[in-house]
């Protein structure tokens, strides 16, 4: 399976780098190394952290509803990058944008965890996400009419969408290493994400650090995931799609899907991108929609189709 | 050899165990019996180390099979035995195999656990603990939902495993079971362990817990599950 | 379409909207209240002495070019009751926005006069000259319009053809038929838009000779961030601050003197 994803990514990234908004043609060298080859890393990286981010809370909340976007994880980012950026120094300081993302990110994964470890049941999970989403976009909104800029709320409506459009280099530099390292904790979790699907007591009797292992989860799921919501907005339900889409073929174990599911994430992110992009070709539309209106379009009837398969 | 002196454990608000002693060496197969809350489970886990203020087990050599065990995710039966070697860092094919084999789950190795019936299941779950070749099993009612014949195969492999030098100590539904089996039954009562006999001894304090007049013949197939 | 049609359409508006108003015909309106940010500068301009309120937007420096004149008055929200406290008897605004509120004060009947905002040059010395008959300050019309016609007398004349993109956050441009597009062409631009978005790929594979932007605000501002984009440092921008291009008028001229520079 691994094989057919280092295939797929093969030819995602020709494609992606070839295909600009509403053309096939070759680009001259300042399109390709400005626009297209910071759109294409940032696909597979935000996708890859996203698709990883998702199949480990899978794991670790043992819940096959859990994303980041659902949980709330995405929201709050969003939220700790939109006061970072009205509130802050981001204009001066890029990085601004990226500390307050990764903030946000942070707090929402802490308070699901802690939520977790008291009631692990499926629904009950989800609707903690659910209130953190709200929380996430109430205080946004309060924000948002507080912000200096009186333009502030449409900016933020469009930004929500989540879109890997015209992000400059210095975006993907910045957002890159931590989306990395949050990667590199994230795939070193499969043995405690195997042993949890027993529960915690069993991962525990097996010799599983259970409190650490959660704490690791949400470490590098607001690195993996936060990171690449303050630098494209809320891309949502990739997350949740990847781990799904791969357990026919690599199989239920957690920890097997771990380096599958990255992979994934980072070529249905790209695929999508490449989509849109072709979007104004077949439809009528003059500039490219955002990415994340498309993966919400997918992705909301597969949630449906999930939550009948599994909330009893 | 394993065991607890003196234990007493609060659990919400709720005194589930008093002053409880228990300790069983290799060669041992012990019996929990006794009614539902009498605290049978909660001693298990407190072996096993699981509540706080229990000494931590090594997960190499004491291994814990908690009540109606299952997986979240659809493994296979193979995958869950695999789950054993966790503690040891490493995937060997052998004691899985062996695991299974003794656990008679073999022919079903890749067969998703949440395919296979609740018996098939269980027996599974059993393998995982083989699979980490620990010395001492910690087993919770591994014989539920298993007809007669396979719960007595189970019994079987259990005492086998006692007999060539490891401690097993189970939580058993059916009293008929752990007389014919163990070599020492302990019955608890509302916290407290009420006999920590052998198996021909304990029926006098048995019949007391499970309210039988005394001098009725306990003929296994009357009693009430213990 | 030709800047005369569009101003005969303009005309016949504005003519129908003043027949609402007969009583203006007989005396002039001495309390007057503006509900739009085009109103607001044209009364700033031309009336002041009459203003009772203006809308709150009239006094942010980054869409208003009277904001620092309009500090001195009060605002008002678009709020019937808060309009009906002050006692106007008239009311500007504009054929868009607050219209639920101004259906209340029409019904209390106060005299409205509702202005379509010019989009060409033309445009705007009508309703310049509309305006100031309306407040009765006919002569001060006249000398806005002076000013302005002596300030576009002053553009430079271009010889070669400069090609210009009026370039909006995520992509928006002006095409013709936009107030901008009539800067651009009283500027000796030629406008490159069609009046269709452009993302900046595409802007970026046939470049403009000249890119113009809207000033930078000095609030943060996720939008303009695109301005800064690295690829875009080989295009040469101006900068043009939204209060000089959000609405028409006599100032509009300086705005056209900017362009040309």
């Amino acid at each position: 399976m691994i094989r057919w994803l280092v295939m797929l990514l093969a030819v995602l990234i020709p494609i992606s780098l070839l295909t600009g908004d509403a053309t096939l043609a070759l680009p001259d060298n300042l399109i390709f190394w400005q626009l297209r080859v910071p759109r294409t890393m940032l696909g597979l990286l935000i996708g890859g952290g996203l698709g990883l981010s998702g199949a480990v809370l899978q794991g670790a909340l043992r819940n096959p509803l859990a994303d980041p976007g659902l949980l709330g994880i995405t929201g709050s980012a969003g939220l700790g990058a939109v006061i970072a950026f009205y509130w802050g120094f981001a204009a001066e300081f890029p990085p601004t944008l990226l500390a307050g993302g990764l903030m946000g990110a942070g707090i929402g994964a802490a308070f699901l965890l802690a939520f977790a470890g008291r009631a692990p049941s499926g629904p009950s999970l989800i609707l903690a996400g659910v209130a953190v989403s709200a929380i996430a976009s109430a205080l946004l909104a309060l924000a948002l009419a507080l912000a200096p800029n009186p333009f502030a709320l449409t900016e933020i409506t469009y930004w929500l969408m989540g879109g890997l459009a015209d992000r400059p280099l210095s975006q993907v530099e910045m957002a890159g290493p931590v989306i990395l390292l949050g990667g590199v904790i994230l795939l070193k979790l499969g043995r405690g994400l195997d042993a949890l699907s027993l529960g915690e007591d069993a991962a525990r009797s097996l010799g599983i650090p259970v409190a650490a292992t959660l704490r690791m989860a949400a470490i590098g799921t607001t690195c993996a995931a936060g990171a690449g919501a303050a630098v494209a907005g809320s891309i949502g339900f990739i997350g949740l799609v990847v781990p799904h889409l791969l357990r026919p073929w690599v199989g239920e174990r957690p920890g097997a899907l771990l380096p599958a599911a990255a992979l994934a994430g980072g070529a249905l992110l790209l695929a999508a991108d490449i989509l849109v992009r072709l979007a104004p070709l077949m439809l009528p539309l003059s500039t490219a929609p955002p990415v994340g209106v498309l993966t919400a379009l997918l992705g909301a009837p597969f949630l449906v189709a999930i939550a009948r398969r599994s909330v009893p | 050899m394993i065991g607890l002196s003196d234990l007493t454990v609060v659990l919400g608000g709720h005194t589930v165990l008093y002053d409880v002693s228990l300790a069983a060496g290799p060669g041992e197969l012990v019996a929990l019996c006794g009614p539902n809350g009498a605290g049978k489970s909660t001693l298990l886990r407190a072996l096993a180390g699981l509540l706080p203020d229990t000494p931590t087990r090594d997960p190499r050599r004491v291994a814990w099979l908690e009540q109606g065990a299952r997986s979240t995710w659809g493994l296979t039966v193979e995958q869950v035995a695999t789950l054993g070697r966790i503690p040891h860092r490493d995937r060997a094919a052998a004691p899985v195999t062996r695991a299974l084999q003794v656990c008679g789950i073999d022919m079903l190795r890749s067969a998703r656990v949440d395919r296979i019936s609740g018996g098939e299941a269980r027996r599974a779950m059993l393998a995982r603990a083989f699979a980490t070749e620990p010395d001492v099993f910690l087993l919770d009612e591994p014989t539920a939902d298993l007809d007669p014949a396979a719960s007595h195969a189970i019994m079987r492999l259990l005492r086998t495993t006692a007999d060539i030098g490891r401690t097993v100590i189970v939580v058993l539904h059916a009293i008929e079971l752990a007389l014919r089996y163990a070599h020492r039954i302990v019955v608890l009562r509302n916290g407290r362990v009420v006999a920590d006999l052998p198996p021909d001894q304990v029926l006098p304090a048995a019949a007391a817990v499970f309210g039988l007049p005394i001098g009725i013949d306990p003929s296994p197939r009357l009693l009430p599950p213990c | 379409m030709s800047d005369a049609g569009q101003g005969t359409i303009w005309r016949c508006l504005l003519c129908g909207l003043l027949v609402l108003v007969p009583v203006l015909h007989g005396q002039a309106a001495d309390r007057v209240v503006s509900l739009n940010l085009c109103t607001d500068q044209m009364l700033v301009l031309l009336a002041p002495e009459k203003i009772i309120a203006l809308s709150p937007l009239a006094k942010d420096p980054s869409l208003s070019f009277v904001a620092h004149e309009a500090e001195r008055f009060p605002s008002v929200r678009a709020s019937a009751e808060a309009v009906l406290r002050l006692r106007p008897d008239l009311i500007l605004a504009a054929p868009y926005g607050a219209q639920a509120t101004l259906a209340v004060l029409q019904q209390e009947h106060i005299p409205i006069v509702r202005i379509s905002l010019p989009q060409n040059l033309a445009g705007i010395r009508r309703m310049t000259r509309d305006i100031a008959r309306t407040l009765d300050v006919t002569a001060r019309g006249d000398m806005q319009l002076e000013r302005m016609d002596a300030e576009l007398a002053e553009v430079p004349h271009r010889d070669r053809v400069v090609r210009a993109l009026v370039w909006e956050p995520r992509g928006f441009t002006a095409g013709p038929g936009t107030l901008m597009h009539a800067l651009l062409r009283a500027a000796g631009l030629s406008n490159m838009s069609d009046g269709r978005r452009i993302g900046l790929e595409a802007l970026l594979r046939r470049p403009p000779d000249l890119l113009v932007v809207p000033t930078t605000p000095a609030y943060p501002s996720l939008a303009t961030t695109i301005l800064q984009h690295p690829a875009l440092a080989g295009i040469p921008q101006r900068e043009i601050p939204p209060a000089m291009t959000i609405c028409a008028g006599p100032f509009s001229a300086q705005a056209v003197a900017l362009l040309a520079q």
